[in-house]
């Protein structure tokens, strides 16, 4: 257990534990937060698991902690660790379960006030058009040969297909395909879960929630983004859905030998992991990039669903009631990359897990409206609260290796949540704060309750005062749809 | 076993406990295919699982094996989440042999699933022992959800 008298205070919102805190670890770790964030952190298994990620061989600089952090398994969620290409490892576990799950952001040129009376009925019509809940099955079930097109192709899958448009591929990371996938590198049971359920959204924390811009702190950012105060955004959060899901089990189980022909000792077996240059290390990460191609597809999918309910409800009601796409980013991935090291360019494995890319200006892999400015960074908080737009910084690439938080992170356990809210009055009181909710699960509901998360608001302070990022606007939402 | 039965014994059945973001259970056996019986059917209970109990059921056979017991544990529940989540399908009753090189050989009843509330996307290793103690066995199992 880490406490807080275990950390030194580095800089206005940065803690670090040094690497002198445990004989195992291999560097310190640095906590961005406040106070109050801090002692979040402090309250559950976080920095615990943090100081466990921190003894992975071959990493080049100090683990980073968001201030969204909490507790996961193995990594915690909202943590950052680069591994050197030559000496490092690559771990599924500090990658996570659900890869490339991410967050996709539409902007729209219609007001709110000409639409409110619609909200009721536009949620539904996303209800209807987005698949979604437990175990949810897709309307696209895939053949083999078209799975392999998807984890290869990614959303350039989708595009052929008819399911996106040139604007979408280039405002989505990597443009939505990541390279070094291979099919072959995949079980066959992760692609019997992969290939029903293509374009669904899943349950859990993932949603489709339409947003109203509520204020615009970077005016020229914003036009970029086509972000207008009081016109509507759209937000689609989900991931790789079985089909990561079963990647990441197949290698967390198939490392557990290899870890140890390695001679690798860990604090923890869910954090197993390979050299990345061995063929264990390979193999998961082109089976990675299958499972993230399909989160792009997914997301693609999704959007183009949203899309139709869009049309469906709004044709012939609004003058305009295209959407029209900001960025769409992943939060769980692992990503090789060249950053600085001790004043060396050096090729990294950077592990994202609950943190997203945030790349500063001149980045070349964005399109050109955004390379002057930086990377999009999308912060979804909890459902009856804000989610704020972000641009990444150049700072960022020092303190984080170019990275950022991902939302608000939780700090009250499903179990407590569960116990102390319940779904259908939380509905009631969305509903009478303007949220519009539909849900598949009333317990679901109340397990994701606004009360559950830290203050996205209080994330987002420390993000932009450690200098990983700037603000661009707040959405606050006004319909949501949760499996 | 039959699942849904728990906590009659006290050596025997599973506690859900907190866990900030996922779902985490405390499981107890009398040997190690009891605490396998029980963890599934914690994790079945906790995803809210129900079956459709007058519609039959089939029957399947299923053998595993793994180098030591957690990953044998994990492996189980792997394939049962499978079975939810991929046939529609959850065992109602199930016998189960483990022998001392932990082989799994065991005969699940299933019955149609009715409905499933949360989704658990799936079974970690994180911190995970099987520990034994003086009524048996015991472990923490953190699922990712």
């Amino acid at each position: 257990m880490v406490h807080k008298k275990d950390m030194q205070r580095v800089g206005p919102v940065v803690w670090e534990i040094p690497s002198t805190f445990r004989p195992d670890m291999r560097v310190p770790v640095r906590v961005l937060a406040d106070e109050r964030l801090l002692d979040a952190a402090l309250g559950d298994e976080s920095l615990t698991q943090a100081v466990n990620a921190s003894t992975l061989p071959g990493l080049v600089s100090h683990v980073t902690v968001m201030p969204d952090v909490h507790q996961g398994y193995g990594f915690p969620i909202g943590g950052v660790a680069a591994a050197r290409i030559s000496d490092g490892v690559v771990s599924p576990g500090a990658i996570g379960y659900d890869i490339n799950c991410g967050v996709r952001l539409l902007s729209s040129a219609i007001p709110l006030d000409d639409v409110r009376p619609l909200l009721g009925e536009l949620a539904s019509a996303l209800d209807a058009h987005c698949p979604s809940g437990v175990g949810t099955k897709g309307s696209l079930p895939l053949t083999a040969k078209e799975l392999d097109r998807v984890c290869r192709e990614g959303a350039a899958w989708a595009l052929k297909e008819g399911w996106a448009t040139a604007e979408d591929m280039a405002c989505t990371e990597e443009n939505g395909r990541i390279d070094g996938a291979d099919p072959d590198c995949v079980s066959e049971r992760a692609r019997q879960r992969g290939r029903p359920q293509l374009g669904t959204l899943g349950a859990g924390n993932h949603f489709v929630e339409v947003d109203v811009v509520e204020q615009v702190l970077d005016a020229r950012a914003a036009q970029a983004m086509g972000l207008q105060e009081g016109h509507l955004a759209l937000q689609i959060h989900c991931g790789s859905r079985g089909f990561g899901h079963q990647v990441c089990s197949d290698f967390v189980a198939e490392l557990q030998p290899a870890t140890r022909r390695y001679g690798i000792q860990l604090p923890d077996r869910e954090l197993v992991c390979a050299p990345i240059e061995s063929p264990e290390g390979r193999r998961y990460l082109a089976a990675m990039a299958c499972a993230a191609n399909y989160a792009f597809a997914n997301r693609q999918i999704l959007a183009h669903h949203a899309r139709a309910a869009f049309e469906d409800v709004l044709r012939g009601r609004v003058r305009r009631w295209e959407l029209h796409q900001v960025y769409d980013i992943a939060h769980n991935m692992g990503r090789i990359e060249e950053h600085t090291v001790a004043g060396r360019r050096e090729r990294v494995c950077v592990h994202r897990k609950g943190a997203t890319r945030a790349f500063g200006p001149g980045f070349a892999g964005l399109p050109p409206q955004y390379r002057p400015l930086g990377q999009p960074v999308l912060v979804p908080g909890s459902m009856g609260t804000a989610s704020w737009v972000l641009l990444g910084s150049a700072a960022s690439m020092e303190i984080s290796f170019g990275s950022c938080c991902h939302g608000a992170g939780r700090v009250m356990s499903r179990h407590q949540a569960k116990r102390t809210v319940r779904g259908e009055r939380l509905r009631q009181d969305l509903e009478q704060a303007g949220v519009h909710v539909r849900a598949g699960s009333l317990p679901g509901l109340a397990e994701e309750a606004p009360q559950a998360y830290k203050d996205v608001d209080a994330v987002v302070e420390v993000v932009t005062q450690a200098g990983l990022a700037t603000k661009v606007a707040r959405l606050r939402p006004v319909a949501v749809v949760k499996g | 076993m039959t699942l849904g039965y728990t906590g009659r014994v006290p050596s025997s059945g599973y506690v859900e406990i907190d866990h900030t973001a996922d779902w985490a259970l405390r499981v107890h056996g009398v040997d190690l295919a009891d605490l396998l019986q029980q963890a599934a059917a914690g994790m079945l209970a906790l995803a809210g699982a129900v079956p459709v109990l007058d519609a039959g059921t089939q029957a399947l056979t299923l053998q595993l094996q793994a180098a030591d017991r957690e990953t044998l544990l994990v492996r189980w529940l792997e394939e049962v989440l499978f079975l939810v989540e991929s046939r529609s399908r959850l065992p109602v009753h199930i016998q189960m042999e483990i022998d001392p090189e932990l082989h799994l050989a065991a005969r699940l009843e299933l019955a149609p699933l009715a409905r499933l509330s949360r989704a658990i996307k799936a079974v970690t290793f994180h911190g995970l022992r099987v520990i034994d103690t003086s009524e048996g066995l015991e472990a923490t199992l953190v699922f990712d959800v």
